[in-house]
């Protein structure tokens, strides 16, 4: 181990060769922090993912439900445990800087969970919508991430990924059977949850992309967004919902699903922080590690 | 507080594989979270945890040595070269 490349150019060949870095390799300082911008992010929106999931333990409906939220909300945090482990290894922020960081709205997570939750409805339409697209995201990274670590740990990730999708669309179906009502509350959280949804896999992957050039990810935006369109309007059509874009038309010729022009503006507000619940979020984010610090600092009496 | 590796090892012949690490305060919270964080779902029936600290990493190049003695290896081809000339000498008879 601990190996070294001369150049830029030479860790690309290898890169490009299928190699996997490790976290004791030298490897290029550009590469390095753009591996953990990513997987900083990636846990941030674990750890503020599961703090929504634990918002709807007291509120969901029915023992069952309750029972799943709780795993999901343990799944979370768990994921965000081992994100931060992972990232924490690249030894450009501690676990605690970046949690200061989080909490100082300093560092990013996903444009989904910069709104808010108001109803069960939009819970599911989380657990359906947002899940899937983090983890067509996830699947693309994982199938040729070159950061070790990292790829290891998603295929964990990964797989617990799967038990929340079914979930997911388990609870679709209890409302797509149920009352008018809950139907009709369902069909509104569609659409508010569509578009964020949607603009989770970002705007279309530009040319120079150095995560792709450097098989951090290895799929482009464009085509995991794509994926995701294809496989959930007829999903939701089939349950009888509806998809709140005027545009959308079935494209005969080619086979596929075609959407309307995407407008970024949401998802640019939500990177600066500036999103319909960011600053909730982050402060009641913030709350909670304060009102947790007395379990830090009993633990930290007692390390050996 | 302090970094271990953590190893689980599933049911039966399969050895045991390194799972990621985790953070804590002591050995007996470490499993504690070990177990929360990595064997959720029945990943494992053991686990090992190993501090960081304690583990001998060998220095670059340390075991390139043996990656050139084809001495230790044998490919059968001799043998295989005469099975196959009395094959096909039993098959002309």
């Amino acid at each position: 181990m601990n190996r070294s490349w001369d150049s830029l150019e030479t860790f690309e060949n290898f890169l490009d060769s299928g190699g996997i870095v490790e976290p004791v390799d030298e490897m290029p300082t550009e590469y390095r922090q753009a591996v953990f911008d990513f997987i900083e992010m990636h846990a941030n929106s674990e750890l503020m993912g599961g703090l929504t999931e634990r918002d709807w333990i007291p509120r969901a409906p029915g023992l069952r439900h309750k029972m799943s939220v709780i795993a999901k909300t343990q799944d979370e945090i768990g994921h965000a445990h081992l994100l931060y482990m992972v990232a924490a290894d690249l030894q450009i922020k501690t676990r605690q800087e970046m949690m200061r960081d989080l909490f100082a709205g300093k560092s990013k997570f996903h444009n989904v969970f910069h709104y808010r939750a108001k109803t069960w409805g939009d819970q599911v339409a989380i657990a359906f919508l947002v899940d899937a697209a983090a983890l067509v995201s996830q699947q693309a990274v994982f199938k040729n991430c070159s950061y070790g670590p990292y790829k290891r740990i998603l295929k964990r990730i990964i797989a617990e990924e799967g038990f929340h999708l079914r979930f997911g669309e388990e609870s679709v179906l209890r409302i797509a059977e149920g009352t008018q009502i809950q139907r009709s509350m369902f069909q509104s959280s569609i659409n508010d949850w569509w578009w964020p949804a949607l603009q989770l896999f970002g705007p279309d992957s530009k040319p120079n992309d150095l995560l792709l050039r450097w098989h951090i990810k290895s799929e482009r935006n464009e085509v995991l967004r794509d994926r995701w369109i294809q496989k959930f309007v007829p999903l939701l059509q089939g349950y009888g919902f509806t998809i709140p874009d005027p545009d959308l038309r079935w494209n005969k010729e080619e086979n596929r699903w075609e959407i309307g022009p995407i407008d970024w503006e949401p998802l640019k507000r939500t990177l600066a922080m500036g999103g319909p619940d960011s600053a909730r979020r982050i402060s009641e984010a913030s709350e909670s590690w304060e009102k947790s610090s007395w379990v830090r600092e009993a633990l930290e009496k007692v390390a050996t | 507080m302090r970094v271990y590796e953590v190893f689980l090892k599933p049911d039966g012949k399969e050895e045991f594989r390194h799972a990621g690490s985790i953070e804590a305060a002591t050995d007996e919270l470490a499993l504690v979270l070990a177990r929360e964080n990595y064997a959720r779902r029945a990943e494992g029936t053991h686990m090992w945890l190993v501090n960081r600290e304690n583990i001998c990493v060998s220095e670059e190049g340390f075991i390139d040595s043996n990656l050139d003695k084809p001495h230790r290896h044998n490919d059968g081809e001799r043998v295989a070269r005469w099975r196959k000339l009395q094959r096909n000498k039993k098959n002309n008879e």
